[in-house]
């Protein structure tokens, strides 16, 4: 690989970044660059993936007795301890019973989805394909270190937070969320409003776009660091004679960092998928009628304790 | 490192990753679209389903075990309650039987000693009886043979008189002698 990568060049940002040259031509027409194709790719596996498990964890056939009720399969066991420790452990606990039957599929496919799409970036495509000589790339790297991708990503879980908004507030109330029930308070506080509402009224699309930018930087930042690692011994800076005593040993030594930057990628990878979707949770159940009320029991409680300061 | 990577990329050294791709934008929306349309239409209604089922199946286990439990545990208790009612009956029949054949032997022994006492009157008066027939007739004999005796050893016959002195005689001497 490291040989893959001297011939790539110097510059780790390349193993990480879109290609962005056009790798499929129909004709003249020419469409769809590495990151589209790992997109596809994810979406296809993902959907398909998801499929044949859900045909695994479904109830069988009554003739089979009680092992109807058993999944079949080591990866449809895995995705279903994934799909009940993060409904029942992660997102109930945060949105309740009700939201999470309601939520539960939309954030869980956002998870397998992103997640699929970070661990199809942990396999090497572009090396690989370096290494086996192919001139067109087809495909490759990490879909979701491209800020294109999460900020479309965030824009589903903005909907999904907007639609979760008025469906439970109305719009007069999320309006009065976003004053933090500030007008049903006493009158001195109604010149901190207009502050309150132009905070929270950004806040509404910063948090989503915090999603898409943490999502991005972090897969972004640990395939640089990789690459950096890998090409390390490389680096002209460093100025190593190749297959040289000081070569090797960097090359060793850079090789089981990499090794190990490697796992914790993996483990980035599922982190972030997580995150993203729990978060988009947290931002979910910030909007309900629960949240609401309790914030006008603070302004309520904030309100005696003026009274009882005057 | 990522600072000046950006920066190298700035000055057209490589792709900057921040560069809008209106196409892989595109094709994000459509994958995602597409994929969570399906996903929450074919794949999570299944999956739950049959993960609630599975759960309704196995708390209904639970359930149906634990009655069976408690009407395993009612029907001990009632086993029990029942061999200590029969251990309660019987307890209380062997006191009654037995208080019954005391009251019995009591009045058996009563009816008995009161038997033995009847009979051992009756048997002291038939005793008596014999008794004074036995010294009636020895008295009667005593005289006949006092009165053969006197008259042979007389050789005549005795008044009436004699006789009667002779037998008070003969009994006084009787009695003398404890007969």
């Amino acid at each position: 690989m490291s040989s893959t990568l001297l011939a790539a060049g110097t510059d780790p940002l390349s193993h990480v970044v879109n290609t962005n040259k056009t790798i499929w031509w129909v004709g003249e027409i020419g469409f769809g660059t590495a990151h589209e194709v790992m997109l596809v790719l994810a979406g296809v596996i993902t959907v398909v993936g998801l499929l044949l498990v859900s045909r695994r964890i479904r109830t069988g056939e009554e003739s089979q007795g009680n092992e109807r009720y058993v999944t079949k399969g080591r990866l449809a066991q895995i995705i279903e301890v994934m799909v009940i420790y993060l409904r029942d452990q992660m997102l109930e606990p945060v949105l309740g019973e009700k939201q999470t039957r309601r939520w539960a599929p939309f954030l869980l496919s956002v998870f397998f989805l992103i997640l699929t799409v970070n661990l199809l970036g942990m396999i090497p495509f572009l090396d690989l394909q370096h290494f086996l000589g192919m001139h067109h790339i087809a495909l490759g790297g990490t879909a979701t270190a491209n800020i294109n991708v999460t900020v479309v990503f965030a824009l589903f879980a903005f909907v999904a937070i907007q639609i979760h908004s008025f469906r439970e507030l109305g719009f007069l109330g999320w309006l009065d969320h976003l004053t933090c029930g500030l007008t049903k308070g006493p009158k001195g506080l109604l010149l901190v409003v207009p502050i309150v509402f132009a905070v929270e009224f950004a806040g509404v699309f910063i948090k989503p776009v915090a999603l898409a930018i943490r999502l991005f930087a972090n897969m972004m930042g640990g395939h640089i660091l990789l690459a950096t690692v890998i090409m390390l011994p490389s680096m002209p800076q460093l100025a190593l004679e190749v297959g040289g005593g000081s070569w090797l040993a960097i090359s060793a030594a850079t090789g089981a960092f990499a090794v190990a930057l490697t796992f914790l990628e993996l483990f980035v990878a599922f982190l972030q998928a997580f995150v993203f979707m729990f978060l988009t949770a947290v931002f979910i159940s910030l909007m309900s009628h629960e949240e609401h009320e309790h914030e006008d029991h603070s302004a309520e409680e904030v309100r005696e304790e003026l009274a009882a300061a005057h | 490192m990522l600072l000046s990577l950006v920066l190298a990329a700035a000055d057209g050294d490589a792709v900057n990753p921040m560069n809008p791709e209106k196409w892989v934008a595109g094709t994000a929306l459509v994958v995602a679209s597409v994929a969570f349309t399906l996903l929450m239409w074919k794949v999570w209604p299944v999956i739950t389903k049959g993960l609630d089922e599975r759960n309704d199946k196995i708390l209904g286990e639970i359930k149906a075990a634990e009655d069976a439990r408690a009407q395993a545990k009612q029907a001990l208790a009632d086993y029990e309650k029942s061999l200590a009612d029969a251990r309660e009956e019987a307890t209380r029949t062997i006191a009654e039987a037995r208080a019954e054949a005391q009251r019995l032997a009591d009045e058996m022994k009563a009816s008995n000693e009161r038997d033995l006492a009847e009979r051992m009157a009756r048997a002291k008066a038939d005793i008596e009886a014999a008794k004074k027939a036995a010294v009636a007739d020895i008295h009667n004999h005593a005289s006949e043979l006092a009165s053969t005796v006197a008259g042979r050893i007389l050789q005549r016959e005795i008044s009436p008189g004699d006789q009667a002195r002779l037998v008070e005689e003969s009994i006084r001497e009787l009695d003398a002698a404890g007969v």
